[in-house]
């Protein structure tokens, strides 16, 4: 059976190179970081399959997320599977950045 | 975070992050994504995984990853034979000349040559040689490439402007989790007497992932 990330072989568009073509923003970036600092040799949090099982659980939705926005979604889901922090702490920390993110926007 | 993403284009985002540093003119995700990125990041370094000045060193190492290492690599080859074996033998150790280290991954080089020539893709998600060739490029990780580099690479290639005569074998490489290729392309003639230097500026980023040739000669000035 197929997965969602299991596009080999099957039909598809065509490739533009300089159209494909992206810079990482620096919001990116930071995730890359992450989940580098998360596989290093130091803590040994995670590993690419790990990350990729968690992607990949994403069925339908694999498609619709943007790839960091993936990448950062296993991270997350790695760290609860992991005890790292507990879904009460995550909803909490959320809240938190939600409220100074939303007065930030409409303050200053 | 599954909804689709209208907030991509709001500008109305903070100019400041909350350690006082100026965000980038870069576009930012959806709201949801962003709250999530600065709650994962934090509680991680709440709990002591990792620290903001780990973060940051870790962006630069990612923004110091470029193909310009690959570059390096592919000349040294070039010039030198004894290196050339041990890059293909012991990827390891030779990048250990360049201080470069590839774990928890493995890097094999694949050598094009008159009769073949080699091109990667990760079909199942974006593995790419990271340390010598930094973040892949966007059309990498698309469906497009993905899905068809592995049943008509050369329809791939003639949209990257490249022909491959129909008497030359391609080989499609497919990278995962823990094994990541590079390809060391052919040398072009007319580079005799070259120095490293100089011949790393004909090894462009996709000669080494094997969709397009290196420059000629003639591309580059003196």
């Amino acid at each position: 059976m197929r997965g969602p990330q299991d596009y080999g072989g099957m039909p598809a568009g065509p490739v533009d190179p300089e159209k494909h073509e992206h810079v990482p923003t620096h919001w990116e970036k930071t995730v890359d970081a992450m989940m580098m600092l998360l596989f290093d040799q130091r803590r040994r949090l995670a590993r690419v399959d790990e990350s990729r099982r968690m992607q990949e659980a994403l069925g339908d939705d694999y498609h619709k997320y943007p790839y960091y926005e993936r990448w950062l979604q296993a991270i997350s889901w790695l760290m609860l599977e992991k005890g790292v922090y507990s879904q009460e702490e995550l909803e909490a920390k959320k809240a938190e950045v939600r409220a100074r993110l939303e007065a930030g926007s409409h303050g200053s | 975070m599954s909804e689709t993403h209208d907030h991509s284009h709001d500008h109305d985002h903070p100019t400041h992050t909350h350690d006082g540093k100026p965000i980038q003119e870069d576009p930012l995700p959806s709201l949801e994504a962003q709250i999530l990125e600065a709650s994962v990041r934090e509680l991680l370094i709440e709990k002591g995984v990792i620290s903001s000045d780990d973060v940051r060193r870790a962006i630069d190492q990612v923004e110091s990853r470029t193909p310009a290492l690959g570059a390096k690599i592919v000349a040294r080859a070039w010039d030198d034979p004894a290196f050339k074996e041990t890059l293909m033998s012991d990827s390891d150790e030779a990048l250990m000349a360049f201080g470069i280290d590839m774990r928890p991954t493995e890097l094999c080089v694949v050598e094009n040559t008159d009769d073949v020539h080699n091109m990667v893709v990760c079909t199942l998600c974006s593995c790419y040689p990271r340390p010598v060739l930094g973040i892949p490029p966007a059309w990498y990780k698309r469906r497009d490439y993905r899905s068809r580099a592995v049943r008509e690479p050369r329809a791939i290639l003639r949209e990257f402007g490249t022909d491959i005569p129909e008497q030359k074998q391609v080989r499609v490489h497919d990278s995962n989790a823990d094994l990541r290729y590079l390809v060391l392309p052919q040398r072009p003639d007319g580079t005799e007497g070259w120095d490293q230097e100089k011949l790393a500026r004909l090894v462009t980023r996709d000669a080494m992932i094997g969709v397009s040739d290196v420059l000629e000669p003639a591309d580059i000035d003196d």
